[in-house]
């Protein structure tokens, strides 16, 4: 316990007071790395970008993935085919983030990368696509290795969700004349509920913090396209070397972070009681 | 399924089939290009089964390029974590399973413990970052093996909190009724029962050990403590990517967390979606 107070406690206190110093000079600075982070423009952009890399790879996810879990659940029975199912996507999970960076940067090389080959042999005339080095198909890339690694995650709780949902409700239900739609809305729906919450809950957490396969594939660039708050803070601090500003940022992620995790666990807690 | 037509099965297994695919894909790909000798690279249209295939790549990533040191400093780094991360979380988990400590102190523990999980690393980054070069401990593999251990904790405690409480307390409390001492219950008792949780708590701290970049990119500089995902970035950013090389690095990288979960798949399936599945294998 010490241990862990030692490692992650002082630590924050650490930020605290490195945040109130002035940059270089030292000294006491009160909020000024605080107030500075509203006049940042690059912090905006870079706020923005993270917003809309959240929003859409773990809407995708949370879409494919029930989708996936319901497709599997209901046309899928043996035994043999669903340990199949579990482990092909849990292959990805896995993988280490940095080696997903590098799949998919052999896949996006623009000349000779494999997806541009075979979007040619589809009948694609155009100039080759620049996977990584035009702003939107740089977010799109970054966005499909997110997707790539963790649709399978919400995949396998769900899955697991569908498995709990009890057969007589379900033949009831059948007897009653629901069709497959119905059955998805008014039964399995609200039985994944708490689950669902659960997965978007980790899911965004983890998004928000994404690092390891954008410094791989992108850099944050081109430009800042895809430079999100980790990567912009990772910037500040040990490219230009301002700790402070970067403990001032940190803290206010720290603060975002915590109110909603006291929301969802709130919630949480209730769904499960 | 009743009112499912046979067809439209069908068609929804060849959607999951083809999903599947493109899921296994790029792994596949990476492996084609990491066997390729270096003017196959360029062939138009690229080959997917290497014409020539060799492991060129791989002797001259690991041993031209001395990236094996980086290799050995991982899996030392990883074993020392994951067996400082055990011995810790068992420390923790006994007593709050085994001990009557109040529920409050017990469920407020976890749950912190839990939020330690949501805490984005990016925060705690600077200020470790300071104090490790404060404590001269910068570049040094002892710094991540501390840190690594610092955040598989809460992943371990709530694993093994969770196996211990599958095992029934009566064993244990027959084994002190017949005069074993309460450290004989739990060597020569308790921790054999418990090997499979200690397993799988051991393959997940490994393996996110392994993965883990951020810290190991901002705490070291040198081979000396440099870990494989350095390794694995440092291709992407020299200045001509050599991109046989980097798909064997990446290769190895993976090979090892998939190769650990396929042999103790069973736990490690459960433990990471949060005993949300239960395979009965």
């Amino acid at each position: 316990m010490l241990f862990l107070l030692a490692v992650v406690v002082y630590p924050m206190g650490y930020a605290i007071g490195l945040s109130l110093q002035y940059y270089r000079v030292g000294g006491f600075a009160g909020l000024h790395n605080f107030a500075f982070a509203f006049q940042d423009r690059l912090l905006g952009a870079s706020v923005r970008a993270t917003l809309l890399y959240v929003l859409i790879a773990v809407g995708v996810e949370v879409l494919l993935g029930l989708g996936l879990a319901v497709a599997v659940h209901r046309t899928i029975r043996s035994a043999a085919g669903r340990t199949l199912a579990y482990l092909l996507f849990i292959v990805p999970m896995v993988t280490p983030p940095v080696a997903a960076g590098v799949i998919f940067r052999l896949m996006y090389i623009p000349e000779y990368g494999i997806l541009n080959v075979l979007l040619h042999a589809l009948g694609y005339q155009g100039r080759p696509i620049l996977w990584m080095s035009s702003p939107s198909m740089a977010m799109f890339s970054v966005i499909s290795v997110d997707v790539w690694q963790w649709m399978p995650f919400v995949f396998l709780v769900l899955f697991a969700g569908l498995q709990a949902v009890p057969l007589d409700v379900v033949e009831a239900a059948a007897v009653d004349g629901a069709g497959g739609w119905a059955r998805f809305r008014e039964i399995d729906l609200p039985y994944l509920r708490p689950l669902l919450l659960l997965v978007v809950t980790f899911r965004v957490t983890d998004a928000l913090r994404v690092f390891d396969h954008v410094q791989v594939l992108t850099m944050g660039g081109p430009g800042a396209a895809t430079e999100f708050l980790s990567l912009y803070l990772y910037k500040i601090a040990f490219k230009f070397s301002n700790l402070n500003y970067a403990s001032a940022l940190a803290l206010y992620v720290v603060i975002v972070v915590s109110i909603v995790f006291a929301v969802v666990n709130r919630y949480l807690s209730e769904e499960m009681a | 399924m009743a009112g499912r037509s046979g067809a439209g099965r069908l068609l929804v297994l060849i959607a999951l089939g083809a999903l599947g695919v493109a899921y296994l894909f790029p792994f596949a790909w990476m492996l084609s290009t990491s066997l390729k000798p270096t003017p196959e690279l360029y062939t138009q249209p690229p080959t997917f089964w290497p014409v020539h295939p060799s492991l060129d790549a791989y002797q001259t990533a690991l041993i031209g390029a001395r990236h094996w040191v980086l290799l050995r400093n991982s899996l030392g780094a990883c074993l020392a974590t994951v067996v400082l991360a055990l011995i810790l979380a068992l420390m923790i988990a006994y007593p709050l399973t085994r001990l009557g400590v109040p529920a409050w102190f017990r469920r407020g523990l976890l749950s912190w413990l839990l939020s330690l999980r949501f805490l984005p690393s990016m925060v705690v980054v600077i200020p470790i970052f300071a104090t490790v070069r404060t404590v001269g401990l910068y570049d040094r593999l002892t710094a991540l093996v501390l840190i690594y251990t610092a955040f598989s904790l809460p992943f371990a405690v709530w694993m093994l909190k969770g196996f211990l409480a599958e095992v029934p307390q009566e064993v244990e409390e027959a084994a002190l009724v017949d005069g074993a001492g309460r450290w004989r219950a739990f060597f020569q008792i308790l921790l054999p029962m418990l090997s499979p949780g200690l397993l799988a708590a051991a393959v997940i701290t490994f393996a996110l050990s392994w993965s883990e970049f951020l810290y190991a990119l901002i705490l070291t500089a040198t081979p000396r403590s440099q870990t494989f995902s350095i390794a694995v970035w440092s291709f992407v950013t020299e200045f001509e990517i050599i991109w046989n090389q980097m798909a064997a690095v990446g290769v190895i990288s993976a090979l090892v967390p998939v190769g650990l979960l396929l042999l103790a798949r069973r736990y490690v399936i459960s433990a990471l979606t949060f005993g949300a599945v239960r395979e009965k294998a």
